[in-house]
């Protein structure tokens, strides 16, 4: 415990706070997406697309997510033709006027197809339970109204299942932030890569790595904050109509 | 004139006394005819047990070999491992050490050195062809062991160079031969035994640079100046006849289990 990091890494901190953050606003973005379909998918009437979602689950949810990181990484990279590879391992920008936006390295690709194949499983579970958790005599009411399927799905059955879906799934949400640590195995630079090489550059053990806890800590409770105040307005909604 | 005899005996075995006291170690070493040397015993190729004759050999050896040559005497090696090579000689077991002992200024409080006779430092490994001088770095993406001097070394002579680090060697080899980086870096000994064990090593090369450099020399006690100049001039004068780099080949050669380019001969200048 000799004084505080310098500046410098400070800002590699905060760099690798932001790869954190990236990544698990995108991830939970497309996870989300496929969980919807996922669990639609999961219930739905053709029984080979309902085998087909739960062979997905199966085999996803089942396994460690380094391995299947290290296998998009590592293994899809030997299955993809050399072309491809160096494709993705050079950069490559869009001008945007203002702004360039620059196409992600291929260590944040794989690590974002492997968190959301991984998280799409989680997440998907969480939306089935929310959409069998509205009761059967919300869907014969809807029927008994004259509402179409798909009306009766939108406006009766979804908001339900969001609201029942919501605290289990900010749960799933903070997990993805959590995972995301994960892909510093693949040379992907956000919070505890750069945490770790805070540490063997200045040998601050104790700061560097207090720091990561701190800004994970912060990251979850921001989410908590947000589930609160998206439920109080749920239920305000709720009141008014 | 009997007590006179007497103090004149007396005075002369001092001074054969004395003289035996600051007769040097060169001396001892050509008195005795046998020059004790340490040595690795499980560091190949610098000094290893033969598996067949269950004698230690190496390049490490080689040399040791040359310089008792040149002295006459015979050579007696003592296996060392890398914290037993300084008190070795403060403690006089041995005379010289010869075991992959890189020069530091820590050191040379210790033991005196040798000019060097090897030399490793920061390399790379890349596909055949992609990788020719140090300046190229600056655009490529080089895959790194977390936590090494080697990355702090690319990172700070290279700023533009995107480094990706993995958690140990394998991991970066497997992400060079997938393409996810152009080049990997490492000590360019450890990354010649990396490479022998690659089924499909043709396919790349150890390009023939260093981006830092490590000096390796023959550890002499301190306060012996005549051992230490005969062992520099024998060292220069393996350079200048060509044995130095016969001794280089047979270990490091291009025909050896570990190819390794000789990119730094006995004498000459030192970089940083």
């Amino acid at each position: 415990m000799n004084g505080w990091l310098a500046p410098k890494y400070l800002i590699w901190l905060l760099q690798g706070f932001g790869m954190t953050l990236g990544l698990s606003v995108t991830v939970i973005v497309t996870a989300t997406l496929c969980g919807c379909l996922l669990a639609l998918a999961r219930t739905s009437r053709t029984v080979p697309v309902r085998r087909a979602a739960a062979l997905y689950v199966l085999v996803f949810r089942n396994s460690p997510l380094i391995v299947q990181l290290l296998f998009w990484y590592f293994g899809v990279a030997t299955l993809l033709p050399e072309a491809a590879m160096t494709w993705l391992n050079t950069s490559h920008a869009v001008d945007l006027g203002v702004f360039k936006l620059h196409w992600p390295s291929f260590e944040f690709v794989a690590g974002w197809i492997g968190l959301t194949c991984y998280s799409t499983t989680f997440i998907g579970e969480e939306f089935r339970s929310g959409l069998s958790g509205v009761p059967a005599g919300q869907h014969n009411a809807a029927a008994a109204l004259g509402l179409t399927p798909l009306a009766a799905f939108v406006h009766v059955i979804l908001p339900q299942a969001v609201r029942i879906a919501t605290p289990p799934l900010f749960g799933q949400y903070m997990n993805i932030v959590k995972n995301s640590s994960l892909t510093m195995a693949i040379g992907l630079a956000e919070l505890s890569y750069s945490s770790r090489q805070v540490d063997t550059e200045t040998f601050k053990t104790f700061q560097a790595f207090g720091l990561a806890t701190v800004l994970y800590i912060l990251t979850i409770a921001m989410l908590e904050v947000v589930l609160v105040a998206v439920q109080r307005s749920g239920s305000r909604a709720t009141v008014r109509r | 004139m009997k007590i006179n005899l007497l103090t004149a005996a007396f005075m002369g075995s001092l001074l054969i006394m004395s003289s035996l006291a600051h007769a040097d170690r060169l001396d001892d070493i050509k008195k005795a005819g046998v020059l004790r040397v340490a040595t690795f015993d499980s560091n190949p190729p610098f000094g290893f047990v033969d598996p067949k004759t269950n004698k230690i050999v190496g390049l490490d050896v080689d040399y040791a070999k040359a310089v008792a040559d040149k002295l006459g005497v015979k050579l007696d090696i003592q296996p060392t491992n890398p914290a037993n090579r300084i008190a070795f000689l403060t403690s006089k077991k041995v005379d010289l050490v010869f075991a992959n002992f890189t020069i530091t200024d820590e050191r040379k409080k210790e033991v005196d050195f040798s000019t060097p006779y090897f030399a490793s430092g920061t390399q790379f490994i890349a596909k055949k062809g992609t990788l020719k001088s140090p300046d190229q770095l600056n655009d490529l993406r080089i895959g790194a062991d977390k936590g090494t001097t080697n990355e702090q070394q690319v990172r700070a002579q290279f700023p533009r160079a995107t480094i990706v680090a993995y958690d140990d060697t394998p991991f970066a080899f497997a992400a060079l031969r997938t393409g996810n980086v152009q080049a990997i870096t490492q000590d360019g000994p450890k990354l010649v035994g990396l490479l022998a064990n690659v089924p499909d090593r043709d396919k790349y090369e150890i390009p023939a640079f260093t981006i830092s450099n490590d000096y390796e020399g023959v550890g002499v006690p301190k306060g012996e100046p005549r051992l230490l100049s005969v062992v520099n001039d024998t060292l220069t004068g393996l350079e200048s006849n060509g044995t130095a780099s016969h001794i280089y080949d047979q270990w490091f050669g291009p025909k050896s289990r570990a190819p390794l380019p000789r990119l730094f001969k006995i004498g000459d200048p030192q970089k940083s």
